[in-house]
């Protein structure tokens, strides 16, 4: 028996040893400051493909939770975390219950896509009414006259809709709320805008995985997801009615148009319903948040440093031109170099990191 | 005699660090319960409306724990003939046998799947099958949640029952079986009555374990935050919403989950002190 | 009057005898249906998940998700592995272990030596009522108190304490029983040639119910092998190996539930819960033969 235990833990140190030798493919000297993050899982995907970019080039370990943008608020509000991510940027009255200023950093585009469960039917066409009337269950079925009026030629089963909502609070949400409450009186008065809602109607699944795959092995089904969720899984998406009066289909240059808008100099601002004739309706950004003083919680200056660096390394082209590969969009020029005087106002002890 | 004292010191010692652990968790859970109970009072337990829209923000613990109560017991009932099966089939038909520790070890093997896993299952598998049977809601729902409860708890009943079933004294049942019993008779005239403790102990068990179970559960009740109004309809519990919702949650929300788990912490308490009283009495 | 009492006594015997073949066939069905789920998901498991289990498995870390949908894409198998879900679950269990382990099996002696005692009951009573705790509370309990309470950020330190709240009811549960299947005599022998108590307890105490210890060390482990929900709160997760103890790392469940939850890597899923099944019944099954060597 002992013998086996000494044995084991003999294998596991061998184990992680060797590991270790296969983590830094550089060949630079592994760096020991790993920086901790956590928040939104809507931009997850984009995240995850160049946070290990940079940990391979510059050996800087990154570390990311997905737990949602209001647990990204929240982590950053306990100083646990060295940024945060948010689809839902802090209004004034939430920054100020912030322990000290923070500020937001965009970092990509993407789209909220309505996504359906109807085989044999391509090119679903919902206007502005019809996103209402499903999503307040004042339409039921596919074959509802409203629908194929607004979709002649197509071939609408008589089926029940069976919409599909987020059950945990999420940026997504967030997103898909504020274009509803922009269009739809009725929608802001019953049900407003938020991470959260009371939903007039619809079954909740967790997370973007659980709807999309509720929409997925659903016949019938319809649901807001984010857009990489209906690539991946191949899941139709509807056209959704921009204010121009088009019908856009969200693609990478849809979602970028979609950012043409008058961006303020602190970036805070949601993109759905904009004006661009060629935009896609329900777009947004992402941003990530961190504290404008970087010294509090007895923080290192190199943390502090390392973080800001690795930021103005994720609004960068470099990074910015990885985004379609995992078909997000990037920052339009203009809010990249708003992102970048942001971080050129993050200090250490009064000092800005960067210049 | 010196060492001695010291030694017992330690072993009391070691015992207060579990009540010193289990009375912090109280702490640290009422006291991040605070706000919700201020804000709403006790009729936060009664109430039925679960709002998180920013503004006019109102929660309440009934929906929760109606959903909790209701897998739970289905899960039991339905858990119960086939456990109780298990058990009469390892501790009485054929024990000893080889067939016995094949099950025996099978039945184990339920209890040693992560949650996660009968979520995954339940999701990818079971899901689809019942919807092809013809379940409404997309095969989400009550019905679901309790039928993989059900799987996950019958372990804990089966070991515990069986164990007692084989403690029954040899002599009871070959008086029966020498008067002319049948087995059968022999189960339920003797042994059934002999070990009913034990039995209902078991159950009491796995319902207190049913009670807590968290991403099974969340991954198949449709998350519908109001009181569940049919076998088939979506519902949530209480250690679901928390896992849900917890991530995201400040202020009064997360004051409000921390509420909903200081009340799951006293319900599954009493319902295992309920279940040790029992065992007490029948003694 | 006789014989229609044997005619009675006769066909009652019949449909007695028919009812009781009739119960235990109904026995064995119903205990087939119980077991048949661990048979589906372990099928289901095997099915999808073992053309991705390979060496390399074991040894790397999960590709991003770009990689992932260009594998897709191209009909291959996802590159990589779960090798940071290993390491931060065989960390976090030694350190959960090495806090649950002293003091559970300390405190069953203790229940075992002081039977009656109020101070005794009270703690079994608590025991179990900290076995009933959902493990999610756990995890909000250890956010509370090591994440921003004691290394203040989210560490493995943290998930290895809710870890090990929830190990330690089970170990203290099976120190008791297992030291009170011991003979008193043994106890009382050694106690009568004048062995010092603490001697009595490491030498005689112990490696005479060391299998049953271990039975209930090993079964506590594999309980919480699997746990999820405790972890996102706390350890957080990975992308790469991590060792130490006050930074977040990975686990095998929480790779899991993140391959889940990307669109490109939900295909990892299959391959990972096997692993993590394999693992899970092994320590089962290894934990029944040490207890069946000792009966």
């Amino acid at each position: 028996m002992k013998q086996l235990v000494i044995f084991m833990m003999a294998v596991f140190v061998l184990y992680s040893c060797g590991n270790k030798s296969n983590k830094n493919e550089s060949g630079q000297p592994a760096s020991k400051i790993t920086l901790t993050a956590a928040g939104a899982t809507f931009p997850m995907p984009y995240y995850n493909m160049v946070f290990s970019q940079y940990t391979q080039t510059t050996g800087t370990q990154l570390t990311y939770g997905g737990i949602g943008s209001g647990g990204g608020i929240r982590s950053l509000t306990d100083k646990v975390i060295d940024f945060g991510a948010t689809d839902a940027f802090l209004d004034d009255s939430a920054m100020i219950k912030m322990p000290a200023e923070i500020v937001h950093i965009p970092t990509v585009l993407g789209a909220v896509v309505i996504a359906y469960n109807l085989p044999g039917v391509d090119s679903l066409k919902l206007s502005n009414q019809l996103l209402e009337d499903i999503f307040m269950g004042n339409v039921k079925k596919w074959n509802d006259p409203k629908i194929k009026n607004n979709n002649p030629g197509l071939n609408l089963p008589d089926l029940a809709i069976t919409v599909v909502v987020r059950s945990d609070g999420s940026g997504t949400t967030h997103i898909f709320s504020d274009y509803m409450t922009k269009i739809s009186k009725a929608w802001a008065e019953k049900v407003g805008v938020g991470k959260s809602l009371q939903w007039p109607v619809g079954m909740g699944a967790k997370g973007n995985p659980g709807v999309a795959g509720t929409i997925s092995q659903t016949q019938g089904a319809i649901g807001y997801i984010g857009s990489e969720y209906a690539f991946a899984q191949k899941i139709q998406t509807a056209k959704i009615q921009n204010s121009a009066g088009n019908y856009i289909a969200p693609t990478i240059a849809s979602v970028s148009a979609a950012a043409q808008a008058e961006i303020p100099a602190d970036t805070r601002i949601m993109l759905t319903n904009p004006s661009a004739a060629g935009a896609y309706p329900i777009s947004g950004f992402t941003w990530i948040i961190l504290y404008k003083e970087q010294n509090y919680n007895k923080r290192s200056k190199d943390q502090a440093l390392a973080t800001v660096k690795f930021l103005d390394w994720l609004v960068s082209e470099q990074a910015q031109a990885e985004a379609e590969k995992v078909h997000y969009s990037p920052l339009p020029a203009g809010t990249a170099e708003k992102a970048k005087a942001i971080l050129r106002t993050v200090t250490f002890d009064g000092q800005p990191l960067l210049n | 005699m010196n060492s001695d004292k010291i030694t017992k010191v330690i072993l009391l010692f070691s015992s207060f660090i579990i009540l010193f652990v289990a009375g912090g968790m109280v702490f640290s859970l009422v006291k991040g319960a605070i706000p919700a109970f201020k804000t709403f009072g006790a009729g936060f337990v009664f109430s039925n409306t679960w709002n998180p829209t920013q503004g006019s923000e109102n929660y309440g613990a009934l929906p929760f724990i109606a959903g909790t109560v209701i897998t739970s017991v289905t899960a039991l009932l339905i858990s119960l003939p086939l456990s109780f099966s298990a058990s009469l089939f390892l501790g009485e038909y054929y024990r000893g046998t080889r067939m016995a520790k094949v099950l025996g070890t099978m039945v184990d093997l339920l209890a040693g799947i992560p949650s996660i896993v009968y979520g995954l299952w339940g999701f990818y598998v079971l899901r689809p099958f019942l919807v092809e049977l013809g379940l409404p809601n997309q095969g989400f729902g009550v019905f679901t949640a309790s039928i993989i409860l059900a799987i996950m708890i019958i372990p804990y009943a089966t070991s515990l029952s069986n164990e007692i079933i084989m403690m029954v004294p040899n002599e009871l049942k070959e008086a029966a079986y020498s008067l002319g019993a049948t087995k059968s008779e022999v189960v339920f005239n003797v042994i059934v009555p002999s070990a009913r403790s034990g039995i209902i102990a078991g159950y009491i068990l796995s319902f207190g374990r049913a009670l807590g179970e968290t991403m099974a559960v969340t991954m198949l009740i449709g998350n519908a935050n109001v009181i569940p109004d049919g076998f088939f309809s979506t519902g949530n519990t209480m250690a679901s919403v928390i896992a849900n919702q917890f991530g995201e949650a400040d202020g009064l929300k997360l004051s409000s989950l921390i509420a909903i788990g200081l009340l799951l912490f006293l319900i599954t308490g009493v319902i295992n002190a309920v279940g040790k009283f029992i065992i007490k009495k029948l003694n | 009057m006789k014989y229609q009492h044997k005619q009675i006594a006769k066909s009652k015997l019949k449909s007695r005898t028919i009812k009781d073949k009739a119960i235990r066939v109904l026995v064995v069905l119903l205990s087939v249906v119980t077991i048949s789920p661990i048979v589906l998901i372990i099928f289901k498991l095997i099915e999808k998940g073992y053309k991705q289990i390979s060496f390399d498995f074991i040894m790397k870390t999960p590709p991003n998700s770009y990689e992932a949908m260009t594998a897709l894409a191209n009909g291959e198998l996802i590159p990589g592995g779960i090798a940071n879900g290993i390491t931060g679950t065989l960390l976090m269990m030694v350190a959960a272990a090495a806090m649950a382990i002293p003091v559970g099996v300390v405190t069953g002696i203790y229940l075992y030596e002081n039977p009656g005692k109020f101070m005794a009951n009270l703690t079994r009573n608590i025991s179990d009522i900290l076995q009933g705790v959902p493990s999610i509370v756990l995890g909000l309990i250890a956010y509370i108190w090591v994440v921003k309470g004691i290394t203040n950020g989210y560490s493995a330190l943290a998930g290895s304490v809710s870890l090990a709240i929830m190990m330690l009811p089970m170990i203290v549960r099976s120190t008791e029983e297992t030291l009170k299947m011991i003979p008193v005599t043994i106890k009382e022998a050694a106690l009568a040639l004048g062995v010092p108590y603490y001697k009595v307890i490491l030498k005689v105490l112990i490696p005479t119910g060391f299998s049953g210890l271990l039975t209930g060390i090993l079964l506590g482990i594999s309980r919480v092998l699997g746990e999820t929900a405790p972890l996102m709160l706390t350890a957080l997760g990975s992308t790469i190996i991590n060792l130490d103890i006050t930074k977040p790392t990975s686990a095998v469940p929480l790779l899991i539930w993140e391959f889940y939850n990307d669109p490109n890597m939900v295909g990892l899923i299959w391959s990972s819960s096997l692993l993590l099944m394999a693992i899970v019944l092994s320590l089962n099954l290894i934990s029944k033969q040490i207890a069946a060597r000792t009966k």
